[in-house]
């Protein structure tokens, strides 16, 4: 069980400050439109917090433009929107922070050889709730999900969206039990993405065979054993490598149930 | 879903690997265009991959041409074969979900069409495709498990009845 409510809060309440600038081919009016800055939870998705950002840059555009799909990039890499912000931040500030974040704006161009189209927010809570589903499966077999109820799976859904930690934990400790006799999950949901553009999944037991807690140093030379100096980054903080794994999981997991984590 | 349902155990990467090149051979036989994808360095990257081109006559009679990818993957969470495709208009230009149920590729009611397929990243090719969803392949395929002669073609079987896709009939002699 995630136990450590501290260590659950303090993630919770990651922020980053971003600043959205307008990409210049797009400005069709004179006057330079400002550069929009907010503040967003590190655990949201871009598409929950850009509404009052688009409508900044909407009146800038051309507006045969308007209706069409927006979408960002970081140094000229388009921004994913399925992984949380927080996450797109380590992956590609966290060896050289750069604050407030800034990003660029595009109506233009929709790079669709690279990013999932996002026509409304229903489909990024779809996306949400088929990770949590996909999570659930490797840690109890997808039994919590499939045991609980609509209003639960909405819940979730919301308290992530409203930014409410206490509804959203509500339901989330049952996706954090240990079931049977097992002190553990049947596979830690973890990838760990390389700044190659590699993802890498494996199953993971949280134990090693002789039944002691796997940490994050017995997972890195299993699964590098050629590298001799691995560091594992998320939540903009470097993972200590005796952390054990099925601690991480509870603790550090985004809120889809899976640990998004960078090699650095 | 059932929680007893939901504990129909997947099969491992081995088995896909091992059904894929089987159903490779079928496939070359047949005269059916599957291709397999393997690494020998990693043996979670290996998919099957059939290209073609399909045509659709819209309700004026007009017919378009496009062209389709299918991928077959392993898929590791859920230990099960995994279904993606891509299509594309004669401009190069990728269909979204909307129009790939307009042009009948799939064929479902609108509503079950959402929650059957939707666009991802894909787990081993790493670009969007549209995937269908893997929670109830293992149980459905282990109802088939002791009649099957090729996990490939159970799965494909299944598939069928979403997607409009050819397959030579010499398949079902097995």
């Amino acid at each position: 069980m995630a136990n450590d409510r501290e260590v659950l809060r303090e993630i919770w309440d990651g922020k980053l400050p971003i600043c959205f600038q307008l990409a210049q081919e797009e400005i069709m009016e004179i006057q330079q439109p400002d550069p929009f800055y907010v503040m967003v939870p590190r655990l949201s998705y871009f598409p929950l917090v850009t509404d009052k950002m688009k409508r900044h840059f909407l009146r800038y555009i051309s507006q045969e433009n308007a209706d069409n799909e927006m979408w960002l990039d970081y140094n000229g890499q388009p921004l994913k929107w399925h992984y949380p912000i927080g996450f797109l931040y380590d992956l590609f500030c966290g060896n050289d922070p750069q604050l407030p974040w800034t990003l660029t704006v595009h109506f233009t161009k929709f790079p669709e050889t690279i990013l999932l189209r996002c026509p409304n927010k229903d489909v990024v809570e779809a996306h949400y709730m088929s990770t949590v589903k996909e999570a659930d499966v490797l840690k109890h077999r997808g039994q919590v999900m499939s045991t609980m109820q609509k209003k639960d799976h909405n819940q979730l859904w919301l308290g992530l969206q409203n930014d409410k930690f206490d509804q959203f934990w509500a339901i989330n400790r049952r996706l954090m039990e240990s079931h049977g006799d097992n002190e553990g999950f049947k596979h830690i949901p973890m990838r760990i993405y390389s700044d190659d553009g590699i993802t890498c999944q494996r199953l993971i037991c949280p134990k090693n065979n002789d039944g002691s807690r796997k940490t994050v140093h017995q997972l890195l030379s299993e699964l590098y054993p050629d590298k001799a100096e691995v560091n594992l980054r998320t939540h903009g903080v470097l993972i200590p490598l005796d952390t054990p794994l099925q601690w991480l999981s509870e603790h550090m997991s985004y809120p889809d149930n899976f640990l998004h984590i960078c090699l650095c | 879903m059932r929680p007893s349902s939901s504990q129909a155990t997947g099969i491992s990467p081995e088995t896909f690997v091992y059904a894929a090149r089987d159903f490779i051979e079928l496939s070359d036989k047949y005269m059916d265009s599957w291709t397999i994808y393997q690494n020998d360095n990693e043996i979670l990257s290996t998919h099957l991959k059939r290209e073609e081109f399909i045509s659709h006559r819209d309700q004026r009679g007009k017919v378009f041409l496009y062209r389709a990818e299918y991928v077959i993957f392993y898929n590791l969470s859920y230990g099960v074969p995994s279904f993606s495709f891509n299509v594309w208009d004669c401009t190069g230009k990728l269909l979204t979900l909307e129009q790939v149920r307009d042009i009948s590729l799939m064929k479902t009611r609108k509503e079950d069409f959402f929650s059957v397929v939707t666009q991802q990243e894909h787990p081993v090719l790493y670009k969007p495709y549209f995937i269908i969803h893997p929670c109830h392949t293992a149980e459905l395929l282990s109802m088939f498990r002791k009649t099957s002669k090729n996990l490939i073609i159970t799965f494909l079987s299944l598939i069928t009845p979403l997607i409009q896709l050819n397959l030579p009939l010499e398949y079902g002699l097995l």
